[in-house]
């Protein structure tokens, strides 16, 4: 019998390497054939209690319930991209990406499976490798530097990861090269130096402050294709998963590093949807969003409370749908128009509305409207922060309490941001330039279209379909109560009685039905094209209101992005070495004497 | 118990109920308004000639707009507002929950702005797109105070969320007896003059300035929406407030006259200070909420957990 645990690797892995060889219409079909049979393994593993993969008498893979629910999710968000990607690439990248395509969805889903260290270590490293890769098909000029400076943050925190494992590895000297089965409490500082590694290659992998500065210079410079599949969906599901593992069955954290994650958490939303606020590019936008959005992740997990854990592992799911769809549809714009500079457009949703409405439907969404999905995972989040906040020290309560103030915040911040992205890009007066742009084709908007379906639905049928289904039985096996609601809110009944009274105003509109089309009224001026405003400059009182002001011009400057103190540092330890070299053979001996001096001084 | 969700929804405490409620309360607020200039103000069913009257005039729809946005806008605004009115009048009313709780509650109030604005910029209109921009900046001023407002009542019933155990909570001792309660009102009132466009925060609607931002393109049966939507909300948000600080209503004897005068208070309160102060520009508004109301309201909180 075949393996197919094993499929889900080796199949996207042999039609990678074989796409190499085809033109490029082939590497179409196999790849759909290829996406379309990956459900089946899928739909197997529901029925399964527990797969395993053994190699040489060493566990290599094994899907319980977590990792079926992340497994789950790389397929289906690889399936929606996919369709997206039919009709979107030009030939040049078209080639390529079809490579890159299935080999990322193997190493994904082998990351998520594996309960071997070195299984675990080489996936993770090559999901790195494949980000760094597609970040150099960018359409802009500095793409490079930017998919070098993910690589650098990405990769470099593998060696944490390493750290981390091999720490495992030494503290449990009888699980062997065994994962996630542990259990450790964090006691003395070997415990906790493996706890931090991993928590920083998780964070990095999701990208979570202070870790995050890749994200939205990929976001901007590489393919929006690549964006909403890797950093927006694959690469989220990956650092969360191993950060809701670390937590949960590797170790046992108190009340103190709670506290800790949580406030990381609201420190990461309210931090970069401040920086999204100001944006100027869409793709970047979405970027710092990305970012944002896992805080409420952060938050829920690292909360330590059943119900936030589950309405974070929901918020994974939801980011999931809704970032992809943000990304594609502002992908669709931009293949018509151009450009994914926001100054730049406007009034493009009459013209594509097909593209309009998911990116209306997304973007209520991550605001966390009532009835989307959105909603109902920060609902689920906010509670557990409630819940955990009552049996604490007062202290201790108003500190959890101001993340939650942060997250709620956060989410009102949410929702100005992506109305502004709305209106930049969809709203407004239209533009002259932009009167003969077409809709999305079929295939883009049939992916967008699918996920906000999605999203309506798993906000309508949330206890039904990723609670009940995905996210319970994943608590259940790692030993967690089911969470009890604080609170009450039936999504179904509430969208329901919105619509119920909103039907009656309808059937008074159609029936009275008296109306006129016309110009746009100026006081009786002419409507032209210099009366309109962006939208870009919306949040320019926020931006120059005492002190975000002087944050906002640090943060351009790159006061706190980690990765460019770093560079500096290094750039000033290289020109201070350069010094050493003089050229002069008597200065050589000088160091290499004083090098033996040192080196015998620490041997002694 | 689908026939009982409709008759909540559309009789008593939804629509009907606020809706005339609300169109006689507005009739409050410009009476009063008048008295405050010196002028004799309009009759009691003003109003309702009003909403009639627009009922039955032309809707002008701007060629280039997204048609189906700006239709469904004030609509769904509409039912928005008589969700939140049923489930705060539930509560209120008969101690019972609707289907939502407080945090509910505080995302479906931030629908109605989501509303207007996208209704407004679905137009293309310049002066809507600049209220629609300063409608969202106020929200964000708002919201940050707001959240801190709903948190008082919620750490003080001991963690509770829904509506009907807040006011069960308050059964013996309304929160508004304590220090952080009456800061949390008046933060929380100052949040729904700003939430209702009232001055000094009618900055997004600016009739005198940017000829009611949003709304401007709007016109016939949609417009008469918006104005009753706009009496709904004078109803619900003050019933909020009640809620969150003044216990629920108890319908016997002298109870009733309570109920109202908690009720009265509140209103009249939104007149006054609607009255007597000019319009502020948003920057202002915007640090108003972020560096006077917010660290006050967060005080409040700080007392809230301590107990006082």
């Amino acid at each position: 019998m075949i393996d197919y645990i094993l499929l889900l690797v080796l199949l996207p892995v042999i039609v990678g390497i074989v796409n190499l060889f085809l033109p490029v219409v082939l590497q179409k079909i196999l790849n759909s054939a290829l996406f379309i049979f990956l459900l089946y393994p899928v739909y197997l593993l529901f029925y399964q209690s527990q797969w395993t993969f053994e190699w040489m008498g060493i566990l290599i893979f094994s899907v319980d319930k977590l990792s079926l629910m992340m497994v789950v999710s790389i397929q289906i968000i690889s399936l929606i991209v996919y369709i997206f990607l039919l009709k979107s690439l030009t030939r040049v990248h078209e080639k390529i990406f079809m490579v890159y395509y299935p080999l990322t969805v193997a190493v994904c889903n082998a990351a998520v499976m594996s309960v071997n260290s070195w299984a675990l270590l080489i996936a993770w490293g090559l999901s790195g490798i494949f980000l760094f890769l597609v970040g150099l098909m960018g359409t802009q000029e500095n793409n490079s530097e930017s998919a070098k400076k993910t690589m650098l943050i990405v990769g470099g925190s593998d060696v944490l990861l390493i750290l981390g494992l091999v720490l495992l590895r030494f503290l449990e000297y009888s699980n062997g090269w065994q994962l996630w089965k542990i259990g450790m409490p964090l006691e003395g500082e070997l415990a906790r130096v493996a706890f931090v590694s991993l928590l920083i290659a998780a964070f990095a992998k999701a990208g979570v402050f202070p870790f995050h500065t890749w994200m939205p210079d990929y976001s901007k410079t590489t393919l929006t294709e690549g964006v909403a599949f890797l950093p927006a969906a694959l690469d989220k599901l990956l650092g969360i998963y191993l950060l809701a593992r670390l937590v949960t069955s590797v170790f046992v954290i108190g009340i103190r590093m709670n506290l800790i994650l949580m406030s990381i958490g609201a420190f990461t939303i309210i931090a970069a949807v401040m920086m999204a606020l100001i944006q100027h590019n869409g793709k970047k936008l979405l970027g710092y969003h990305a970012v944002s959005q896992v805080g409420y992740m952060v938050l829920g997990i690292g909360s330590g409370s059943v119900l936030a854990f589950a309405g974070g592992l929901f918020h994974l799911l939801n980011n999931v749908l809704y970032k992809t769809g943000l990304f594609l549809s502002l992908g669709s714009v931009e293949k018509q128009t151009g450009t994914a500079d926001l100054d730049d457009m406007g009034g493009l949703g009459n013209k594509m509305f097909l593209a309009f409405l998911p990116a209306l439907i997304a973007s209520l969404s991550i605001s966390g409207i009532p009835p989307f999905n959105g909603f109902f995972s920060k609902w689920m989040i906010y509670q557990g922060i409630l819940e955990f906040a009552k049996d604490l020290t007062a202290g201790q309560q108003l500190w959890a309490l101001v993340c939650l103030i942060l997250a709620v915040f956060g989410s009102a911040l949410t929702l100005a941001s992506f109305l502004k992205f709305l209106h930049t890009i969809f709203l407004g007066k239209p533009r002259e330039k932009y009167k003969d742009v077409k809709d999305a084709p079929f295939n883009q908007w049939l992916a967008t279209g699918i996920i906000s379906l999605l999203c309506v639905g798993t906000g309508l049928f949330a206890v039904k379909m990723p609670l009940e289904s995905l996210i319970y039985p994943a608590m259940k096996e790692m030993g967690m109560a089911l969470p009890v609601w604080l609170g009450t809110y039936s999504p179904l009944l509430v969208f329901g009685l919105i619509l119920l009274a909103f039907i009656p105003g309808m059937v008074l509109f159609l029936l009275i039905k008296n109306i006129r089309y016309d110009e746009i009224y100026l006081g009786g001026m002419e409507a032209v094209e210099k009366f309109r405003i962006s939208g870009t400059g919306w949040y320019n009182e926020v931006r120059n209101m005492r002190p975000l002001k002087g944050i906002y011009t640090a943060a351009e400057l790159k006061i706190f992005d980690l990765y460019s103190w770093l560079k500096n540092i290094a750039k000033g330890l290289g020109k201070l070495l350069s010094l050493l070299h003089m050229g002069q053979l008597q200065f050589y001996n000088l160091w290499i004497i004083i090098g033996a001096m040192v080196l015998f001084w620490m041997m002694k | 118990m689908i026939l009982d969700n409709l008759f909540y929804l559309f009789v008593f405490p939804g629509f009907l109920f606020v809706a005339v409620l609300g169109l006689l309360v507005g009739w409050v607020d410009r009476k009063v308004s008048a008295r405050f200039q010196f002028r004799v103000g309009p009759p009691v069913l003003q109003n309702f000639n009003d909403f009639f009257k627009l009922l039955g005039k032309q809707t002008i729809i701007v060629k280039d707009s997204v048609k189906s946005l700006f239709i469904a806008a004030p609509l769904l605004a509409f039912g928005t507002l008589c969700l939140i009115a049923t489930m705060v009048g539930m509560a209120l009313f008969f101690e019972q929950g609707f289907h939502g709780d407080l945090l509910v509650l505080m995302y479906l109030m931030m629908v109605y702005s989501v509303m207007l604005v996208l209704g407004g910029i679905s137009t293309g209109n310049v002066y809507s797109s600049i209220g629609a921009g300063r409608e969202i900046k106020l929200l964000l001023g708002d919201e940050l105070v707001f959240i801190l407002v709903c948190l008082i009542p919620i750490v003080k019933s001991g963690y509770a969320v829904n509506l009907e155990a807040m006011i069960i909570a308050q059964s013996d001792g309304m929160f508004i007896g304590s220090v952080s309660g009456v800061i949390g009102l008046i933060a929380g009132l100052l949040c729904i003059q700003a939430k209702m466009a009232l001055r000094p925060f009618d900055i997004a609607e600016a009739e005198t300035e940017i000829v009611e931002g949003p709304l401007m393109e709007y016109s016939g049966p949609l417009l008469a929406f918006w104005k009753l939507n706009h009496h709904i909300m004078y109803v619900a948000y003050p019933l909020v407030l009640v809620v969150l600080f003044f216990g629920g209503f108890n319908l016997q004897g002298i109870g009733i006259l309570w109920a109202v005068l908690k009720y009265l208070l509140i209103v009249v309160l939104m007149i006054i200070i609607k009255n007597t102060n000019p319009r502020l520009q948003i920057d202002n508004a915007l640090k108003f909420f972020w560096r006077v109301l917010a660290p006050l309201a967060f005080i409040g909180l700080i007392l809230a957990v301590l107990g006082v």
